[in-house]
């Protein structure tokens, strides 16, 4: 039980700077995004991303905001409810561009090897 | 602050329309954060945004507390986050905590300790072979520490200065008495002190126990001028050498202060009986000083003045400048060059070539060398460099053999992770991290390795130091594992961990994650890893190739040197050496005891026949020579003389040596002091001096001595050294020279080592104080002129072997390699009809390209090597057919096996076996 927890953690951990950052750099690519709305934006476009729940977002973000690839700036919207808006630094483009093609590659690759899509790894973790 | 946070977020979740369990939930969270007050604040806003966003949206309230996740991970995930942010001073803070650095280690270390247990196999293997190598690498220097790189702890040793005789046969000689008294008085303007030291031997006499042990006699001026202070008690002053024989003090060597005295710290002021007298001791040396030679500590130092007590007859004389037995040093005055030094001490050789003194040479110099160039003495330090050097690059090829081999197997355990690591590439872990714990798992293999290995070394010199080896003299290494020593081993435990590392590491993180997943997935490719591999295993081939052949190199020398006639003791023979001390013996009593020790040795049972002479041939210490001139036969250019080595023998010595007297007679009982000078000369001489004329009768002259007249003539026998050629050599009877120090030896037809025994007890009982010098066999006397070469071919065929093994065991893991990556090939082609025989060739062919190739590479290293070390080698070429032949069949014959046995094993394999793998 101990090591399956532990693998779940390991798993989570290496997912916080492979797939779900990759994920957020991507949606953050277009436009300005805030925290419920990535979670939703993730939950459509990139399944599995935030199996072990939704919290996981906010550590991610918080990561990336470190890396300086990603800016939060506290901001009232439209609705007048405050909330914080997350958008890309340049850093986070490039990063964001280079590590496209070998992401592409790297998908094909899964897939030839059987672990891509809904049967990878992850999920199963 | 808690307090502070905790209402703020109070505030804000009633400031929010959230439901009570929602409010409740966030509170629980934000709580538990470790984070500070304004951080924590932050996220909990995010987090009611976040939850209001939800409800808004329409899901209820329980959906998306279950959505929201665990906490737990959450927490341990935004903590690591949330400290990337921090401004710098919190992250400084808790980087020097110690924490991150020794947690980050620890980590390290864990995986690479699991990963490592994981495969025992291997580990054993590679620890194993690490040891071997880095043992080596140890003992060798430790070795070149004790000889080549430790210092003595002289005082500002920039200030010292050798001073050699130089003769034009010899630029690296001792000084006289006479001519250091010259020195020292006459250089008092450029130096700020001279002193002179002189090995001695004698014998201490302690609690019943007699012991012959080297001492050394040194100027009142030798300790204060060299800066040394005393162990214990003082050093020996000028005081203590004003009068010669009135001064018994004596200052302990360190060494035989513990083997002796066991370390006595109230040792000061006892007194020790030596040669005879009793000695005051007045201190002990340093533990770092342990006198003038290297390899040889000294026991006891005593004033220079008490040298000819100590060990009368033994080059004590100080009216005498043809003997010569002075190392001197000098120190120089403040603001004087060596050139300055120099020019004033060629004035005083000139001012003695103006006496025309008869016993100073005239084309003798006094050479000023800084002390710090001077290892042990300028004769022997390049010998003791080329070979340090030798040993080092050897043992280093060896390591970098052992690292090479290892590598070329991580490679290939590389494959059977590549899906592991790829995947992890893949998930975003970073590059230095992965290449940080597989470069923790080999620097881990060679701390491991580092441990066995300096515990190999230190065995291996333990062996060496309590070993019987056939040395000329009772050399002493100080070999302890000093900190210089130590800081090596981990140097290159560290950097053997590294090298065998990083290629592998490099190799199995490179970026381009996909193509190492696609090409392997196919088992189509891996080529550069390939190639990796078959440049290590090109270089094994050609590193052991290098050491190989030098090893033959030693091994054909050391043959060489075997098959070399010495010229006598052919027969079993032993030796034992005494010391007739004056104090109790006049000269004719002298002559008596010698006498009557030969006939009681006569009697012993297995003794065929005894003889005595004062200088053994091949002796280490010292050599007589004789300045002659012979009637028409020129001197050498500039001199008025010949110089030829000469000994002094007793009746039938030439039987016992095995010594053929080819014309005129054996010298008699009737060769005593009062009778005609007669002497015995070689073939050598013979045909020197008389070609073609018979030597019988004809006259030696020695300008006011006494004529000599040849009685006889022997055969040749090897004087200085086993690899000269033929020497002109004198013979004179012992009765009419008296030497003190003499050789006894015995030709038996039993064990001679028994004989050297019963000659030692036999002597004992005729005087129970008998001096015993040395007790040995012919056979070790011989091999002690062999030692140093047959060691070195002994050392370099260790290190081959094992370089040749690794080499074998890498190319064995290259074909077994590739044969398994080929076996669905092999399948398909014996189902196809192929034989076995092709099979084996064809699995074979890379394995041997790959030997070719280092084999080209390695004789050409060789044979650079080889010409480097011509010097170091008897009567063998550089290119010596013997080595550059045998050696790459033996290498082949290896590689070959290595290749077939996994190639044989895949050509036997069942077809439908094959072809349903992969």
């Amino acid at each position: 039980m101990r090591d399956e927890k532990k693998e779940i953690i390991r798993v989570e951990r290496e997912l916080m700077r492979g797939v779900g950052p990759m994920a957020v750099l991507k949606l953050l690519e277009d436009r300005k995004m805030y925290g419920y709305e990535l979670v939703q934006a993730l939950a459509r476009e990139s399944e599995g991303v935030l199996t072990m729940g939704e919290a996981t977002l906010y550590p991610l973000l918080y990561n990336l905001e470190a890396k300086k690839l990603i800016r939060g700036v506290w901001r009232e919207s439209q609705s007048g409810r405050r909330r914080k808006y997350y958008s890309l630094t340049k850093k986070g483009k490039a990063r964001l561009a280079s590590h496209r093609m070998q992401w592409e590659r790297l998908v094909e690759v899964m897939h030839h090897l059987g672990l891509s899509g809904s049967t990878s790894g992850v999920d199963e973790g | 602050m808690q307090d502070e946070l905790s209402a703020a977020t109070r505030r804000a979740l009633t400031a929010s329309d959230l439901p009570e369990e929602i409010q409740e939930r966030i509170f629980a969270f934000i709580s538990v954060l470790p984070l500070g007050a304004d951080e924590a604040y932050d996220v909990a806003l995010e987090l009611i945004a976040h939850f209001e966003d939800g409800l808004s949206a329409g899901r209820p309230s329980a959906e998306l507390l279950k959505s929201f996740g665990d906490e737990r991970t959450v927490v341990r995930l935004i903590r690591k986050t949330k400290r990337r942010q921090r401004p710098l001073p919190r992250d400084t803070e808790h980087i020097m905590s110690g924490d991150f650095f020794l947690s980050t280690l620890w980590q390290y270390i864990r995986y690479a300790g699991r990963r490592l247990a994981q495969s025992p196999g291997f580990t054993a293997t590679a620890v194993l072979s690490l040891a071997l190598g880095i043992g080596a690498n140890t003992a060798i220097f430790s070795l070149v520490n004790a000889v080549v790189l430790k210092d003595p702890p002289f005082e500002k040793p920039e200030e010292l200065v050798s001073v050699l005789r130089t003769a034009p046969d010899f630029p690296y000689g001792t000084f006289a008495f006479p001519d250091y008294e010259d020195l020292r008085d006459g250089t008092k303007d450029v130096f700020k002190g001279v002193s002179a030291s002189q090995l001695l031997f004698t014998q201490t006499d302690r609690d019943g126990g007699v012991e012959m042990v080297i001492g050394e006699g040194v100027s009142g001026s030798h300790f204060p001028m060299l800066g040394l202070k005393a162990e214990l008690g003082r050093t020996l002053l000028p005081e203590d050498d004003l009068a010669e024989g009135a001064h018994p003090v004596v200052m302990l060597g360190y060494g035989y202060w513990q083997r002796a005295f066991g370390a006595d710290p109230d040792v000061v002021g006892e007194e020790i009986r030596l040669g005879g007298r009793l000695y005051k001791i007045v201190g002990v040396a340093p533990e770092d000083y342990t006198g003038s030679l290297r390899g040889l500590p000294a026991a006891v130092f005593a004033p220079l003045s008490m040298a000819e007590e100590l060990f009368p007859g033994g080059g004590g004389d100080r009216e005498s400048r043809s003997i010569q037995s002075l190392l001197v040093k000098a120190r120089l005055a403040p603001g004087i060059t060596m050139v300055q030094a120099q020019a004033v001490v060629d004035g005083i050789v000139d001012h003695l070539l103006e006496l025309k003194l008869d016993d100073f040479d005239p084309e003798t110099g006094f050479l000023l060398v800084p002390a710090g160039d001077v290892l042990t003495f300028p004769g022997l330090d390049p010998f003791l460099h080329a070979a340090s050097w030798l040993l080092m690059v050897v043992v280093g090829i060896v390591l970098l053999i052992v690292c090479t081999n290892l590598a070329s197997f991580l490679l290939a355990k590389g494959v059977e992770r590549r899906r592991e690591i790829a995947v992890r590439v893949a998930l975003g872990a970073g590059r230095r991290h992965l290449m940080g714990q597989l470069l923790s798992e080999t620097v881990l293999l060679g701390i491991l390795g580092g441990i066995a290995g300096v515990l190999v070394a230190f065995w291996f010199l333990q062996m060496l130091v309590t070993a019987d080896l056939p040395l000329p003299l009772p050399i002493t290494l100080d070999l302890s594992m000093d900190t210089t020593v130590l800081g090596f081993s981990i140097g290159i435990s560290l950097l053997a961990g590294i090298m065998l590392g990083l290629v592998p590491a490099l190799h199995n993180t490179r970026p381009d994650v996909g193509t190492t997943l696609r090409d392997e997935s196919t088992g189509s490719g891996g080529r550069r890893r390939h190639s990796i591999r078959n440049t290590l295993v090109v270089a094994q081939v050609a590193g052991s190739l290098v050491v190989l052949v030098t090893a033959g190199l030693f091994l054909r020398s050391a043959q060489n040197m075997d098959s070399l006639d010495a010229g006598f003791g052919r027969e079993p023979t032993a030796i034992l050496s005494l010391f007739i001390p004056t104090d109790r013996y006049s000269d004719e009593e002298c002559r008596v005891f010698t006498q009557t020790l030969l006939e009681r040795f006569r009697s012993l049972p297995g003794v065929e026949a005894v003889g005595l002479i004062g200088n053994l041939h091949l002796n280490a210490v010292g050599r007589w020579t004789e300045s002659i001139n012979v009637d028409g036969v020129e001197p050498p250019p500039g001199r008025g003389y010949h110089v030829v080595d000469f000994t002094a023998v007793s009746p039938r010595f030439f039987e016992a040596a095995g010594i053929q007297v080819l014309k005129g007679r054996d010298f008699t009982e009737h060769d005593r002091s009062g009778s005609p000078r007669v002497v015995l000369v070689n073939q050598a001489f013979a045909e020197r001096f008389w070609p073609g004329r018979d030597p019988i009768g004809q006259t030696i002259r020695r300008g006011d001595d006494p004529d000599f007249t040849v009685a006889g003539v022997t055969s040749n026998t090897k004087v200085r050294s086993l690899v000269e050629p033929p020497r002109p050599f004198i013979y004179r009877p012992y009765n009419q020279v008296t030497q003190r120090l003499v050789y006894i030896i015995a030709r038996t037809s039993i064990d001679p080592e028994q004989i050297a025994l019963d000659m030692l007890t036999a002597g004992r009982e005729l005087d129970p104080e008998l001096w015993v010098w040395e007790v040995k066999t012919m056979e070790r006397l011989v091999s002690a002129q062999l030692f140093p070469t047959r060691m070195a071919a002994l050392a370099l065929s260790a290190f081959a072997v094992l370089a040749l093994a690794l080499a074998g065991i890498g190319l064995y893991g290259i074909v077994s390699y590739a044969v398994s990556r080929k076996t669905r090939e092999v399948g398909i082609r014996i189902s196809l009809g192929a034989d076995h025989a092709g099979m084996v060739r064809l699995l074979m062919g890379n394995g041997m390209k790959l030997v070719a190739v280092g084999g080209v590479i390695g004789l050409a290293g060789a044979y650079v090597a080889a010409r480097l070390l011509t010097g170091l080698l008897y009567d063998v070429e550089a290119f010596d057919p013997t080595a550059f032949v045998a050696v790459p069949v033996v290498l082949v014959v290896t590689a070959m096996l290595a290749a077939y046995i996994p190639a044989r094993r895949a050509s036997r394999i069942d077809p439908a076996t094959a072809l349903r793998m992969e």
